[in-house]
């Protein structure tokens, strides 16, 4: 060897390159950081959110959203007055000052202790203190405004939209994920072998994919749910088990055309087993049209999530996802045009982010494109 | 007296790509005169096709063309589609290379044969109707009367051409642009082709222009030649003068790309490695569920014999089942009859011919196809080594690569890229190293050099005989090109339909060819008598 450094050069792989390719795509390396964002935000937003997805705060039932606080400065002192008349006392004057608001009161009969009661009930307010003065009949109430933020409003029971939209993002894109990854797995993997090998072999693979495809989709699910219980497993299982089909379609397809390329016949000439050719030749040259379907993917298995959820076969509350966050929001447009408005937009942005990044897979696959 | 009809100045034309604009054509300069004919040669990639592309404004979307292009003194040149197909189509005809995906499959020929003289000449369908079978009669298609009914898939691929011609002809044309018409043909079927042409050209006054890259069709058919490369015309002269003396460097190398020299034999008493004996090979076409399939044998009872360090050559025209023979021989068709190997009979399956195919290697003549896209091109050669040796480490393996690399010519730090980014030439060398690295003793060439431009095939063969020296490679030569067999091959084999017409050494078949069949493939390939004068 003349050049000695030519030797050192390591040898790369399609991935390799695809990977340096992909990183030079600013949509799809964009895509992908908001992906991961999103994903972060899913698994750990509702473990540090303050208000855990399923807690209902009836004074704050279909709140809009807001960078302020509530209760609002000028609605803490009708709050407290009101509370006061439930409690049958009288109060003689209300002071608010910074967190803590001090009520003086008065009644005609000695004062219960427990009007606080009422005041730990509320979700305005915690930490009543009362001090009654020896006669019993007069004291003063001491509670901390509870401050809390609904940036994205509250639904119709008052529950915390970007705590539930945070949860509907866990389990939306897990399941879309989860099942998509299930049918890129067991599609390609069936409609390769059954391209390849062709023949009877094809016949008998195909025609199972025909009689699975007849069974209707819900019906398969719910004899899965059955057979096995209600779980979010069984979920991502039948929607992976129902997508595949496609996908098995696609790459079958492909792969009778691509079985016919000479550089398959010469892998063949060289001895080649199946499987490699499969492994080096088949899937790789396939994957262009596999992507894009899996970026489709996506959205059809979030979207038949919320089918099921809808139905009462998916998760139920105060588990939710965005489906069915959606589907909720799509009743209350007009009230309360929030409750769509949150998750339709995360929803909009997780299916932007997967098309941008499956084109940009599909083009750094490419080794053409440069 | 002959007019100028067509006048080409400084034709550009340039194609906006995502690395920045490509001049495909450089400032072209042509004159066709009535009734003459005027070849533009050149290899791939030289801007010839485009050139004649840009006249008749079918440039491709991301195409500009610049300059002047005068048809009787009207300039055409981007004057817009409508004003346009006043001219192209009815003055100015094309018919294209691929006689297959020229025609549309779902149309008779008939419809498709009315189509220009309904659009350009008015006519409805029943009155072109004699017209066509006229057009039909006069491209030579018998049976005029019964083929106007036929679907294209039902013609051969000369009787295709010829529908094309005669589609191009219908609106008795000025001027015929042919782009290689006869280059997926036959050689028998490309010389009746051209006899055609010339005597269509003779009897209507036409004037052709004839794209081609074959220097031996030109020189036989016509009067005036260009020489492009590079999007230029190097030279332009009167054909027999042009061949007689060529001034251009790049002309003289062109004229001189015919493969020569001959392969020294092999020694006498050479052991034979690979033998077929009574090969035959029969597909099932067709068939269903209750339907027969029909036989075709495609091979029907051969035997070779190929010693070390001897070259095969089998020759004939598509359909003739050479290939089909050399994937029997290989075992990579199922067939009966008896192929051994050093003596033993070669098994069957692929999992028991795979210590065999180490050393019984195919070349494909396609090397655009037969490299995988998405490998690189050191995993498209190493991967003979995955399987034969797959202890070899990663770094052992990158090593062997440069090493087969260098053998065939080509750089190894080209290692890491991709097939597209290589020539035709270049992506047959790598199809050849992929062969070499394995250290094979018998390779099967199907046609390794039909898709190649001639100086590019002259080097291939070049390569192939100095392996074929320095390693004693046993070949068998498939092809139809009989330039290049007789430079490569000690033993010819000529086939017809699944049989051998006539076998022996190279120059005896080539000096003294015995069958007619044989004759009529030399006259085709080899002669150098003018079409128009044989007429």
């Amino acid at each position: 060897m003349t050049d000695a450094t030519t030797n050192a050069a390591p040898s790369r792989s399609l991935w390799q390159d695809a990977w340096r390719r992909l990183r030079a795509n600013r949509a799809a390396v964009t895509s992908l950081i908001v992906l991961i964002v999103l994903g972060l935000a899913g698994i750990f937003g509702p473990m540090i959110s303050p208000h855990p997805y399923g807690q209902i705060y009836q004074q704050y039932v279909r709140v809009p959203p807001s960078l302020e606080a509530y209760p609002r400065a000028e609605e803490i002192e009708p709050a407290i007055e009101s509370l006061i008349r439930r409690a049958r006392v009288e109060a003689v004057g209300a002071e608010v000052e910074g967190q803590t608001a001090t009520v003086a009161v008065r009644s005609d009969q000695p004062i219960d202790t427990r009007i606080t009661r009422y005041f730990e009930r509320s979700d305005q307010f915690t930490n009543p203190q009362l001090e009654l003065a020896d006669d019993g009949m007069t004291g003063t109430l001491t509670v901390t405004v509870d401050r809390n933020y609904f940036l994205l409003g509250t639904d119709n029971l008052g529950r915390d939209m970007l705590s539930r939209i945070l949860i509907g993002v866990r389990i939306s894109l897990a399941i879309g994920l989860l099942a998509s990854a299930m049918a890129l797995v067991l599609g390609v993997a069936y409609g390769a072998i059954s391209g390849y090998l062709g023949g009877r072999v094809d016949n008998v693979m195909m025609r199972i994919v025909d009689i699975l495809y007849s069974l209707p989709f819900i019906f398969f699910v719910i004899l899965l749910l059955v057979f096995f219980g209600r779980s979010l497993f069984i979920i991502f299982i039948a929607i992976g088990a129902t997508e595949w089909l496609d996908m098995a379609r696609i790459v079958r397809g492909q792969t009778l055309s691509l079985k016919r390329r000479e550089f398959v016949q010469a892998a063949e000439a060289m001895g080649a087993t199946r499987s490699g050719i499969l492994r080096r030749h088949i899937i790789p040259n396939a994957l262009g049209p596999v992507i894009v379907f899996v970026t489709l993917l996506v959205p059809k298995a979030i979207l038949a999530e919320s089918l099921l959820s809808f139905l009462g076969l998916g998760v139920q509350d105060p588990m939710t996802s965005l489906g069915l966050l959606i589907s909720e929001g799509a009743q209350n447009m007009r009230g309360a045009p929030w409750l769509l408005f949150g998750p339709a937009a995360t929803l909009t942005v997780i299916l932007f982010a997967l098309n941008f990044l499956g084109d940009g897979l599909r083009d750094s696959l490419d080794p053409k494109e440069r | 007296m002959t007019e100028t009809i067509l006048s080409v100045r400084d034709l550009r034309v340039t194609f906006e790509t995502p690395d920045g604009p490509v001049s495909a054509v450089r400032g072209v300069n042509l004159d066709l005169k009535s009734g003459e004919t005027l070849a533009i040669v050149g290899e791939s990639g030289s801007g010839k096709s485009q050139t004649t592309m840009a006249m008749m404004g079918l440039l491709a979307a991301n195409g500009r063309a610049d300059g002047s292009v005068t048809y009787r003194g009207r300039e055409i040149l981007n004057i817009g589609e409508r004003a346009l197909n006043g001219i192209r189509g009815k003055k100015i005809t094309m018919i294209f290379q691929e006689p297959m995906t020229s025609l549309d499959p779902l149309y008779r020929i008939g419809r498709q044969l009315a189509e220009p003289l309904r659009y350009h000449a008015g006519l409805s369908a029943r009155a072109a109707r004699p017209r066509i079978l006229e057009l039909l009669r006069l491209v030579g298609i018998p049976d005029p009367e019964r083929r106007i009914n036929s679907y294209p898939h039902e013609l051969s691929g000369g009787q295709r051409q010829r529908v094309m011609i005669a589609m191009a002809l219908a609106n008795d044309p000025d001027i015929l642009i042919a782009d290689e018409p006869t280059t997926a043909l036959d050689v028998t079927i490309q010389a009746q082709i051209l006899e055609l042409l010339a005597d269509l050209q003779k009897r209507l006054g036409m004037a052709i222009v004839f794209i081609t890259h074959d220097l031996g069709i030109v020189r036989r058919f016509a009067d005036h030649v260009a020489v492009m490369r590079y999007g230029e015309v190097v030279e332009d002269g009167a054909a027999e003068a042009l061949f007689a003396a060529p001034k251009h460097p790049y002309t003289q190398m062109l004229l001189d790309a015919e493969p020569e020299g001959r392969k020294e034999p092999p020694a006498e008493d050479a052991p034979a490695l690979l033998t077929g004996d009574d090969v035959r090979v029969t597909f099932h076409l067709g068939g269903g569920l209750l339907a027969k399939p029909t036989p075709l044998h495609a091979v029907k009872g051969i035997s070779v014999s190929l010693h070390e360090g001897q070259t095969i050559g089998v020759v004939g025209e598509s359909g003739s089942g050479k290939s089909t023979l050399g994937r029997a021989l290989l075992r990579l068709t199922e067939s009966t009859g008896r192929v051994a190997w050093l003596g033993k009979e070669l098994p069957e399956g692929i999992d028991a011919m795979r210590p065999y195919r180490r050393e019984l290697q195919l070349v494909f003549q396609d090397p655009f196809g037969s490299l995988s896209p998405r490998m690189t091109v050191g995993q498209i050669i190493t991967e003979g080594l995955l399987i034969h040796e797959p202890t070899l480490s990663r770094k052992d393996r990158a090593r062997r690569a440069d090493e087969a690399l260098a053998e065939v010519g080509l750089d190894p730090s080209m290692r890491n890229r991709y097939p597209h980014e290589f020539s035709g030439g270049q992506r047959q060398r790598i199809a050849i190293a992929r062969t070499m690295i394995l250290r094979p003793r018998v390779i099967v060439l199907d046609e390794p050099t039909s898709a190649l431009d001639r100086s590019v095939q002259k080097q291939i063969v070049t390569l192939l005989r100095d392996l074929q020296a320095k390693h004693s490679l046993s070949y068998v030569f498939i092809s139809h090109d009989l330039s290049v067999v007789r430079a490569l091959s000690d033993h010819i084999i000529v086939m017809k339909a699944g049989e051998i017409v006539e076998q022996g050494p190279t120059d005896a078949v080539f000096d003294a060819p015995r069958q007619d069949y044989t004759r009529a493939l030399m006259a085709a390939a080899l002669s150098t008598t003018r079409f128009r004068t044989a007429s």
